[in-house]
């Protein structure tokens, strides 16, 4: 008595993940994630946020950080850890979790936050409350890196945006299984956190944003 | 409630029934029910647009914090059983809506078939919060809070009623009247509708009679709907192709409509299942009388007696092996067997979900206390 024929797709979502991740950033996620773990210094201690199939967990370990992977996900962390099986550098620590649980790990213990295209996975409340928890999670000086999608600022870029979002967002839900809402405004959303923003990237006609932000006191 | 807004409710009823195989997500967070206060009852669902309203329209007249859980708008018994509402939602849902501040407790009721997908202990354990799982049906919610949380027995089993037939009827006819009426429209307009009607009345028949007929039931239900709309084809005066279409289509819908059959009643466990021999069993060791099977089966399978600390295995060849019980029993004392005799351990059945055909089949590492040591 288990049903819903559509279920079978999100069932096997992992697999398909990666790929469905392509499509709909149209090949620009491994700039993205390139562009992620080079903001992170070397060597550092990390909490990485919604690790999903660790694509960018691998070039993090790969830059010799310390990671702790954080995923609700069972099936995505399944695959992670098997992508991550032989890579050389520090194992991650992985954890099956929600994001909100970030509260019960030390204070000040990471050096830097990374949340990679799961912010949008996210409701408001449960964004805000993310993100203030791992503020605290941050060592002074310590720094965020989040890259989302995000509603772009050009008036004609929305546009163009909202043609494409339908079949994307009905792509993205057939291959990848997981339906997100771009973040409206990302920089302003970690700032109203208490962070202090100090550079926001756009990509894909502006909707695609990586912000990287800072721990002040 | 103006006129517009419940003109709003009543189309999306129909769509929801209609196309309930598709999700429909809805905002997560806190709702306020009435006027409650810090001492007011906290209820959970998931994000499934028909059931928030449904649950809010039942709770007319009552105060409460309603919290909406993140299960990717899918409703609880499918979310639960496929993983999209677990612990995880739970304890997001806990957390983050800001609930905690409004009441001085933490109890929080969650329907009952979420207890396939959530797991009451690990709620408590990670977020602090103590479950309860309340009744099946929205509308049992205000005599359930009347009581001071006392479940009948009749809340707690899942029925299939007429309305529930026809629902479902209606839950398959959509889709496939109109993915048969549209494919058919392509290529011969005339048939369409007559195809899209013969969907809809096969798909009334199936809800109505199937589980009554014996031996094969699709080619008897076949044969039935092949036989009636040859006979209405033949007094119209269609020609052969018409009469052969009549013959062949009411087989290959009723296989297209029964396709998940077992998946859409309460009443046969999922079909095409690896687990479908699996017996539930209860080891009488372990059993300290908890009573949360009890709570939690939707199908009366346990028997409660005074005088004894154990539950009662009593109906065994009713359950429909959801698992509820074994995921929630504290001590471990319920487990599956499978045909061969071999023993399905609680942790195996916590650890994989059910997919559309009824597969355990997703692994899932161990929890996070375990983790965290490694
Ligand atoms: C779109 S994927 C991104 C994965 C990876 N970071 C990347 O960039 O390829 C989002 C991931 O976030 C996870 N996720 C979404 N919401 C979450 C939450 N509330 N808590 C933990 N993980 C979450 C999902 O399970 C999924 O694996
Ligand atoms: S006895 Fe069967 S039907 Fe009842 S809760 Fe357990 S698995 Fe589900």
């Amino acid at each position: 008595m288990s049903s819903l024929a559509l279920m079978r797709w999100l069932e096997a979502t992992p697999e398909r993940y990666d790929a469905g991740m392509r499509l709909v950033t149209f090949g620009r996620v491994d700039r993205l994630h390139e562009a992620l773990a080079a903001a992170v210094p070397e060597g550092a201690r990390v909490l990485e946020v919604g690790c999903g199939t660790g694509a960018v967990t691998r070039r993090l370990v790969a830059r010799g950080a310390q990671v702790t992977a954080l995923d609700q996900s069972p099936e995505m962390l399944e695959q992670a850890r098997r992508r991550l099986a032989d890579a050389p550098g520090a194992p991650p620590a992985w954890l099956e979790q929600t994001a909100a649980e970030i509260d019960t790990l030390p204070e000040a213990a990471f050096d830097a936050v990374v949340m990679s295209l799961c912010l949008s996975e996210m409701s408001r409340d449960e964004r805000s409350y993310v993100l203030r928890t791992a503020l605290d999670r941050l060592r002074p000086g310590g720094s965020l890196l989040a890259a989302d999608e995000v509603i772009a600022r050009r008036p004609d870029r929305r546009i163009l945006h909202a043609l494409l979002r339908g079949p994307q967002w009905l792509l993205g839900w057939l291959i990848a299984g997981s339906v997100s809402q771009p973040v409206p405004d990302l920089a302003a959303e970690v700032a109203a956190a208490g962070y202090g923003v100090r550079r926001e990237t756009r990509w894909l006609a502006g909707s695609l944003a990586l912000v990287q932000a800072e721990r002040v006191s | 409630m103006s006129a517009l807004s419940a003109l709003g409710g009543l189309v999306r009823d129909v769509l929801q029934t209609a196309f309930r195989l598709a999700p429909w997500p809805t905002a997560t967070g806190l709702r306020v029910v009435g006027s409650p206060g810090p001492d007011s009852p906290v209820l959970l669902t998931a994000n499934y647009d028909f059931t928030v309203r449904h649950v809010i329209r039942a709770l007319r007249g009552c105060d409460v914090w309603l919290v909406v859980a993140p299960a990717k708008g899918i409703n609880v018994w499918c979310a639960a059983g496929a993983g999209h509402l677990t612990t995880h939602q739970v304890v997001t849902a806990l957390k983050t809506s800001g609930v905690a501040d409004r009441v001085n407790h933490r109890d929080v009721i969650l329907p009952q078939l979420a207890a396939t997908g959530v797991e009451g202990l690990q709620v408590f354990r990670r977020a602090r919060w103590r479950v309860r799982f309340g009744p099946v049906r929205a509308a049992d919610i205000p005599d359930y809070l009347a009581t001071g949380g006392v479940k009948s027995d009749a809340m707690r089993r899942v029925e299939f009623g007429l309305r529930d037939r026809l629902e479902m009827a209606a839950v398959w006819a959509a889709p496939v009247s109109l993915l048969v009426g549209g494919l058919t429209w392509v290529f011969r307009p005339v048939w369409a509708l007559p195809l899209a009607l013969l969907a809809t009345i096969l798909a009334v028949a199936v809800f109505l009679v199937y589980d009554q007929l014996p031996g094969p039931r699709q080619l008897l239900l076949g044969a039935g709907g092949a036989l009636a709309s040859v006979a209405v084809v033949a007094v119209a005066g269609g020609g052969l192709p018409a009469l052969a279409a009549a013959l062949l289509a009411p087989f290959a819908l009723v296989a297209l409509l029964t396709f998940d059959y077992a998946g859409s009643t309460p009443t046969e466990g999922s079909g095409g299942f690896d687990g479908q021999d699996w017996k539930i069993r209860l080891d009488p060791e372990r059993c300290e009388g908890v009573y949360s099977c009890f709570e939690v089966c939707p199908e009366a399978v346990y028997e409660k007696h005074e005088g004894s600390r154990r539950v009662e295995l009593a109906h065994d060849e009713r359950c429909v092996r959801c698992g509820a019980c074994v995921v929630q029993c504290p001590k471990d004392a319920l487990f599956f067997e499978d045909g061969q005799g071999g023993r399905i351990e609680p942790a195996t059945i916590r650890q994989f979900k059910l997919n559309l055909a009824g597969k355990r089949t997703v692994a899932v590492p161990p929890p996070p206390e375990e983790q965290k040591s490694a």
